[in-house]
Order: C-alpha cells, then structure tokens, then sequence
C-alpha cells in the first residue's frame, strides 16, 4: 500500500477528525509514529526521557520543524489513539513522584498486558503477588510470603526457585519494583492495571484522599485513617508550617517529603540513589 | 463511586431521545435482533439517528475526553462496560442500519472494531517479539467467531498500523499465511526499533544473506561459518553483541523467518545449508544485499556482472509485481471509499 506521506496524513486526520466536533484533530506525522513506537518498546519512561525521545524523533524525521510542547504533542498522539482504545497515560512514581509516561491499552480489564510475556503460572504468581501487595498495609510483600503460594498456582508446577527468577523477571520488565527483599508495584503496573484493581478488588483497595487515585504506597494518618500518596503529601503541606490531616485535622505525625523537582535533579546526578532508599514507605 | 449500569444506561437513553426521532428508534429496534453478539449486558444497540454528514461528535465525548486526560477513574465503570461504551459510542454514530444490512460490507459495527482494536494489539505484541504470524493464529487468538470478516479486520487493522504506528502488514508466504511487521519509518538506520541493547544485528544478518546470494541462493553451512570465521564469530563460543552465533543463525533468525535452515538432501552424515526465508525477501531484496556485498569490498554493484544481472532480474520482478498491487489497492480503496462515504465508518 504505497501512498505518499501527504496522503497518509490526511487519511490519519479523517481518521481522528470528530467531523464538527470541538476537539482538534491529531495530525500523525513520522515523528509521531517513530515516538509511539519507541515509547511502545520501553513499555513505560519518566517524564525526561520522554522529552529527550520527543527531540530524538523530530532529529530523525524532522529536522527544521519547532518541538512541538509535550502535552500537546502527547494530546495529539491521543487523540488518533482513542479509536483504538489506546492512550499514553501520565502518571507518578508513588515514592517521590516522578512523573512517568506509559501506552496503555484502555480496553483491557485483566492483567492481559502482561498474558503474551508469560506463561500461565507466571501470571498467576504475579495475581497472588498483587493481592498481597494491596492487602498489606504498607503496599509492600515479603519475598517469603510470595514464595509461600507457589502451590497454590494454575498451570505448570514451579518450584520456590523457579518463583524467584520469575519475580526477578517481573522487576526487569518493570512490573514489580523490589526493595530489601519486599516487593512493590511499579508505576507502570499502576498505570496499566489501576482499573483492573479497582474492579477486582474493590474492598481491599486503598485511595489517594487527596489525588482520589489508586494508591500502593503512601502515609496514613494514625487517626482517621485516610492515607496520601507521599508526592501528594509533599504537594499538599508545602507551604504549611504545621502539617495537619485534611480529613480529621489531627496532626500529620509523618516526616513531610519533598515535592519533586526534575530541576534540581539533574544538578544532583549520583546522589539521586542514595536519596531514593533513605525515604523508605511511612505508615 | 462509578455509575451503575443502569443510570448509565438512562443518561445515555436521554441524551440519544434528546436527539433523535421517534421513527429511527424503531427502525434501530428492528435491527436488534440482528446481532451476532451482543457485547456484555449493554444489549440494546439502538443505532443513532442517521447523520447526512459524517459522525458529529456524540455528547457522551465529554466524557471521552475525560477518561483521556487524566489518570483518576472516570473510566472506571463496572466490568466491561468502559470498553463497550466506546464501541457503543461508535455505534450511535452510525446512520441508518438498515442500508448497511443489504451490502456485503455487513459491518455489526461494535464487535467489529472491537475486533480490530484487539488485532492491532496482537500484531504489535507480535512484532515487538519478533515473531511472525500466521492467519491461523490471529483466528484462534483474535477474530475468533468473526472469521468471515477476516479480511476486513484485517485491513483495518492494518490501516490503523500504518498511519499511527508506521508500521506495514506485509504477506511473506502466501502458502502458510503468514505475515510480518515492517517499519516503515523513514530514518537513518535500518528501520529496526530498539533491540534490547540498542545495536543492530543488521550488519550480520546481510553479511549472512550476501554469502547465501552469492554462493547461488544457497550456502552449506561450512561456507557461512567461513564468513563469520573471517568477522571473528566462532561456533559455540559467545560473542558480547551477538550472543552465540550457532543459536543466532540457525535458530532465531530461522524464527524471525530471515534464514532457512535445512538438511542437504540425503546427506550421511547430515550437513546443512541455508537460504534466504521468507521475511528476507519482504523485507530486502538482491540488489539491496549487493550493493552491500559491493560496499565491503568496496566496489559498486556492477563489478559482479553475472549477480549484477541476477539482481537487476529480481528488481524488474517486484516492480512488476509492485504494479499489479498497486493497482489492486487502488481498485480497494476506490471501492472502499465509496463504501465510506455512505455509511461513514471511521470513528468519531
């Protein structure tokens, strides 16, 4: 199907053209297909990333054209998207609010994302893995107790062993994040699957009070029990002097963290790592 | 707390009332019973008042537009339903019913681009495996009870591919139905997305596929060990970028349908020779390994005069065939827009 590129955009306009409807039209241009392709493969990117990827792509296919900002571009992509039911979703990493960008496919309502890299057991383990990580209160689960349902499992038999790899597996892939042997969802698994959980566990699942969305990792309040994201705890009591709880005005006994600043990230290179692990999961 | 159904359902009642008449209303009844499937428990399909123009932006977009810009739940309607609202919402755009029904082009419009939706997400999980597929598997996996519309699903899959992702369909064997994903992207490096490791194995694979056209489209297995022998790839010993060369060659090319890996015939002992797969020729072409062949000998082409002549043989035959599938396409899409232009099928 040889057809030139004007045409090829125009046919992608007529696509995505609500026809009299109030929203823009996205205009797919090679530097829009080379950045979804290229998003698609990294599965999900933190929000710098993505800038220097957008710049990549217009380097490659567009050399004099202005970068267009990002949310427009990424608004645009979305909306030739949506008749897929796809969309590049934005979200945060829960320990210090990175912001991070992911292709997520809205039509899903499982954990189908992951069903073709894995096998049945696999996905399974990462199904007994989830519930321990919502059940728990600290949005994390041992490596032991994980390991303890390895019987339980559909499909093939694995062994104890076996589980680890696949859980190392599962960190790679950026599905679970591991921290001194416990385990935790990644962003990315939050962004793909927040629906899913939802539906699937409406009772044990913990709500952001402030952002209202899902929430794995967060502070809690001693006394209403409400919990935070800690990003929306360190947006919210920004500028007070006295940290209370918004919902019973308790005072808010957590060390109140910083809100993320991409600037004075890049000026801190190295120790990024060493900040990352001292602000460990508060409750 | 997500809407029921049900008031779901009777905000969508009233917005579509506000709109429509009564004597469409009825007409869409008479369509209900015609579905092959309806999707979940949102069984009543009333399709929308016909439209003289394309789809108009139906007044549930606000809603649509939410669920795109912003990670909280206003997608999160019980079960399956934020899926099927969006099919029901492409649904509702769709004029009159009753004049698709009579077409061969019997779109039941919401399963289908539900079915179409989900076939871009296989091939594209296929290609970033690198795997090709087969008709077979994309029934079984995909289409399922819609096999008769494969074709069309198929073709709007592939449409859909082309112009978001710059990604082509393209048939490498006719005989097993298989096909493959083809980055069109025009760039400055060989059109592969991101290996894991970021360097491309496409230097070797065309130094592989040069030995196999020069030795006549077909070379024992001794004659390309020699070759990589001479780049410093040894069998069975691990090389940092290329990993163990005797599993690359012979197996994971062999998958990605680059090679073919066979026994000579009657051979005893067994030796084995290779040629060009499938994927190979859909995706390069003699006179493109060639002019690389040339380049690392540093000379053109034509200093090859009887390859030179092979290669100019093979470049007239996909013109040819090049032609032929131009003006089939064309023929398609002339049809197809016609098709369009009636009942106007593109989503919102």
């Amino acid at each position: 199907m040889e057809e030139g590129r004007a045409e090829r955009r125009r046919r992608t306009e007529a696509l995505s053209h609500p026809q009299g409807g109030t929203r823009r039209a996205g205009v797919m241009t090679d530097v829009h297909r080379r950045f979804l392709q290229l998003l698609m493969t990294h599965g999900v990117l933190e929000e710098w990333d993505v800038r220097r990827l957008q710049k990549h792509c217009y380097r490659v296919h567009d050399r004099t054209g202005a970068v267009e900002e990002l949310e427009d571009f990424i608004n645009n992509i979305n909306s030739v998207l949506e008749s897929l039911y796809i969309e590049i979703k934005k979200g945060a990493t829960e320990d210090d609010g990175r912001p991070v960008y992911a292709l997520v496919n809205l039509a899903t309502t499982s954990v189908s994302k992951m069903a073709s890299d894995f096998a049945e057991n696999e996905l399974d383990l990462f199904r007994k893995a989830l519930e321990l990580i919502i059940d728990s209160d600290t949005g994390f689960a041992s490596s032991t107790n994980i390991l303890n349902l390895v019987d339980q499992l559909k499909g093939k038999k694995m062994r104890k062993k076996e589980a680890e790899q696949v859980l190392q597996k599962f960190v790679q892939n950026k599905w679970l994040i591991e921290k001194e042997g416990e385990f935790t969802l990644h962003s990315r698994a939050i962004l793909e699957m927040e629906q899913y959980i939802r539906e699937t566990y409406p009772d044990a699942v913990k709500i952001c009070n402030i952002c209202h969305s899902l929430l794995i990792q967060g502070q809690s309040c001693e006394t209403c029990g409400i919990r935070m994201h800690l990003p929306c705890v360190a947006k919210y009591f920004q500028p007070s002097l006295e940290p209370r709880c918004p919902h019973c005005n308790d005072y808010w006994p957590h060390e109140i963290p910083e809100v993320f600043d991409p600037e004075k990230e890049r000026e801190a290179g190295p120790s990024k790592v060493s900040k990352r692990s001292l602000r460990s999961r508060q409750h | 707390m997500p809407r029921g159904q049900k008031s779901k359902l009777r905000a969508r009642e009233k917005r579509r009332q506000a709109r429509e008449e009564p004597g469409h209303l009825v007409a869409a009844q008479a369509t209900v019973p015609e579905e092959e499937e309806s999707p979940s428990s949102l069984s009543p399909h009333f399709k929308d008042a016909p439209q003289s123009s394309p789809a108009t932006g139906t007044p549930s977009k606000p809603q649509v537009t939410g669920r795109v810009h912003s990670t909280s739940t206003t997608a999160a309607a019980a079960s399956n339903t934020s899926f099927n609202e969006g099919a029901n919402n492409q649904v509702e755009e769709k004029p009159n019913a009753s004049q698709a029904r009579n077409t061969t082009e019997h779109w039941h419009r919401g399963p289908l681009d539900k079915k179409v939706a989900m076939l871009v997400y296989y091939l594209l999980y296929k290609y970033q495996m690198k795997e090709p597929i087969t008709k077979a598997d994309m029934l079984r996996n995909v289409i399922q009870i819609y096999k008769n519309h494969f074709h069309e699903i198929l073709r709007k899959a592939s449409e859909h591919l082309e112009l978001v992702f710059g990604l082509d369909v393209k048939e490498v064997d006719p005989n097993r139905n298989t096909y493959v994903l083809v980055n069109k992207l025009e760039s400055s490096y060989d059109g592969r997305v991101n290996d894991n490791g970021g360097v491309p194995k496409t230097g070797l694979l065309m130094t592989v596929l040069g030995v196999i056209f020069t030795k006549g489209n077909c070379a024992t297995e001794e004659q390309v060990w020699e070759v990589l022998n001479m780049m410093g790839l040894y069998d069975g010993m691990k090389n940092f970028i290329y990993g163990e060369p005797r599993k690359l060659i012979t197996k994971d090319w062999v998958k990605e349908e680059y090679l073919e890996y066979r026994q000579v015939a009657n051979s005893d002992p067994p030796c084995y020779e290779f040629l060009w797969g499938p994927r190979a020729h859909a995706e390069t072409s003699k006179m493109k390994v060639l002019e690389f062949v040339a380049k690392i000998h540093d000379t053109v082409p034509s200093a090859f005069p009887a390859w030179y002549e092979e290669a100019l043989r093979d470049e007239k035959e996909r013109a040819q065939a090049r032609v032929v599938a131009k003006a089939c396409t064309a023929a398609m899409a002339s049809a197809r827009s016609r098709a369009m232009a009636s009942s106007f099928s593109t989503p919102k």
